[in-house]
């Protein structure tokens, strides 16, 4: 195994070597549109399964088993369909992370507790307006804990895109042809990096957003 | 506004019961059909009248349908026999015009004091300005006006269920519905939301329907008490106070009262002890279930 310090050097070299910004770039860029797509879809997907049973048993299944589904089997099916691009890799993200919005969305939507949906319907609040109200907004820590599970699908599967489709610049990528040439420090300080970006918005954003969630719905 | 309840029946279907009283949804409950034999009574052929601005409390045993009959005058429950009527007129699903305030405050997390007081007006389609306006002189009214943009959890107990009861008078209800409201809170506490509930009814001069299991409670606040007996519900004895307001703990006649209401309440109270008793030790001898010194713990 390479040293430590000689890793760290290497991460250190990357971060300020503007082709691997440019791919580091790349790869982010295109995690935001894949992640903003799987928001959509996933939440978008995820209320109506929540909120009309017939769907829920007719598709519910299948939003559980895209859930189960790792993103990289997806990918040869991703190339097939739309070539070697961004495309393919956007296909990957959305698949490998849609699934765990959309069930933690209609959970969230169907476990309302009845003693909210009481209070609320006390005041006024039916139909649409107690959907979009009363129980989307109870429904929030689920969607929130589902959001944040996807964004670690969503960047697993990006690498794994990326990873397969090696001619779209990218962190995935530079691990390919660092791997062809076995340097075992630079492949491991890439990995480092991945690792931290993840780590990084993981906790700067979700845990964030899922703290400030939890103490407010949880101990009101 | 006159509440009528006549001859009004609630039947679950067995187990269909969650912790807080609450019916479960079918699914969870199991939805076994056709058991009508096994079903749970609530409460039994209630027929009761509550006038205009009384103060009603009604005063039961822990689990014997007080809480069913708020939902039914709620229309959040429909009964299996009988007819509730408000201001003549059938109760056929919730209304701003009868509000709750439930044991749980039940606020919504998400929004602030000012959010949750000003919800039903929402509700209602009131333009901004004005439900804020209103909902703020409500949240005055209750003490809280330095809270109002504060969370609920950033709350204590009494704080949220003075937003709760904020939340119930700005509809400007005719009645108020009361589910035990304050009987999480400590002895201090109820005591104050006690008395400022009582000034905000000769204010506002609205009908309170408060359930409660405190015969304390009961008997400081209420014109009229109707003790409710143990499952099936029925009413069991109807008291009239016509002590005037504020009233003392110490004032003999209210001491007397109490005297009265608890001896009958015990009885209620030992047949739900023994029934559960029975329920969870078949095998238990028969006899005196409570012991010579009853424990009426907070019913007190």
């Amino acid at each position: 195994m390479p040293a430590a310090s000689a890793v760290f050097r290497i991460v250190g070299q990357n971060l300020s070597d503007p082709a691997f910004l440019a791919a580091m770039g790349g790869s982010l860029r295109r995690m935001a549109v894949g992640y903003a797509i799987v928001v959509v879809i996933g939440i978008g997907a995820g209320l109506l399964l929540g909120r009309y049973r017939l769907l829920d048993e007719a598709f519910g299944v299948l939003a559980v088993a895209l859930h189960a589904m790792p993103a990289a089997a997806w990918v040869p099916l991703a190339i097939a369909l739309f070539g070697l691009g961004e495309t393919t890799i956007l296909f990957t993200i959305v698949l490998g992370a849609t699934g765990i919005v959309m069930v933690g969305t209609s959970a969230g939507i169907r476990s309302v507790p009845p003693l909210t949906l009481w209070a609320g319907r006390t005041m006024g609040a039916h139909g649409v307006k107690q959907f979009w109200h009363v129980i989307v907004p109870a429904a929030t820590p689920r969607i929130v804990d589902g959001l944040r599970l996807a964004w670690a699908f969503g960047w697993r599967a990006l690498m794994a895109g990326e990873l397969l489709v090696a001619s779209v610049r990218g962190m995935g990528q530079l691990i390919h042809a660092v791997a062809k040439s076995r340097q075992i420090p630079d492949l491991i300080a890439l990995m480092v990096i991945i690792a931290a970006i993840g780590i990084a918005v993981d906790g700067l954003v979700f845990a964030r957003l899922e703290r400030t969630v939890r103490v407010r719905w949880e101990t009101a | 506004m006159p509440i009528v309840l006549e001859g009004v029946s609630k039947r679950f279907a067995p187990n269909g019961w969650s912790a807080a009283g609450l019916p479960l949804p079918v699914r969870q409950a199991g939805g076994r059909q056709g058991q009508a034999a096994s079903d749970l009574e609530a409460v039994q052929e209630v027929s009761l009248t509550i006038e205009d601005g009384e103060f009603v409390c009604l005063l039961g045993p822990s689990g014997c349908g007080k809480s069913t009959l708020v939902h039914l005058i709620a229309g959040l429950e429909t009964p299996t026999a009988g007819r509730v009527l408000v201001d003549d007129q059938p109760v056929t699903g919730p209304g701003t015009d009868r509000v709750v305030v439930f044991q749980e405050a039940a606020l919504f997390p998400w929004l602030t004091v000012l959010g949750n007081v000003e919800f039903g007006l929402r509700m209602a389609g009131l333009p901004a300005p004005e439900r804020q306006a209103r909902a703020l002189e409500f949240i005055r009214l209750v003490h809280l006006g330095r809270f109002a943009l504060a969370y609920p959890h950033q709350l204590s107990g009494g704080m949220k269920q003075r937003v709760a009861i904020a939340r119930a008078l700005v509809m400007h209800p005719k009645i108020l519905l009361m589910d035990e409201p304050f009987s999480a809170l400590d002895a201090q506490t109820r005591a104050l939301l006690q008395r400022e509930l009582l000034e905000l009814w000769q204010r506002l001069k609205i009908t309170v329907f408060f359930v409660t299991h405190n015969v304390r409670e009961a008997t400081v606040m209420a014109d009229r008490v109707f003790e409710i007996s143990a499952r099936p519900g029925q009413i069991k004895h109807r008291y009239a106070i016509t002590l005037p307001r504020p009233r003392s703990e110490h004032d003999p006649r209210l001491i007397a009262i109490q005297q009265r209401v608890l001896g009958s309440l015990e009885e209620e109270i030992a047949k739900v002890v023994k029934e559960s008793m029975d329920a969870e030790y078949p095998m238990a001898p028969r006899g005196p279930v409570v012991p010579a010194d009853r424990n009426l713990g907070s019913h007190i």
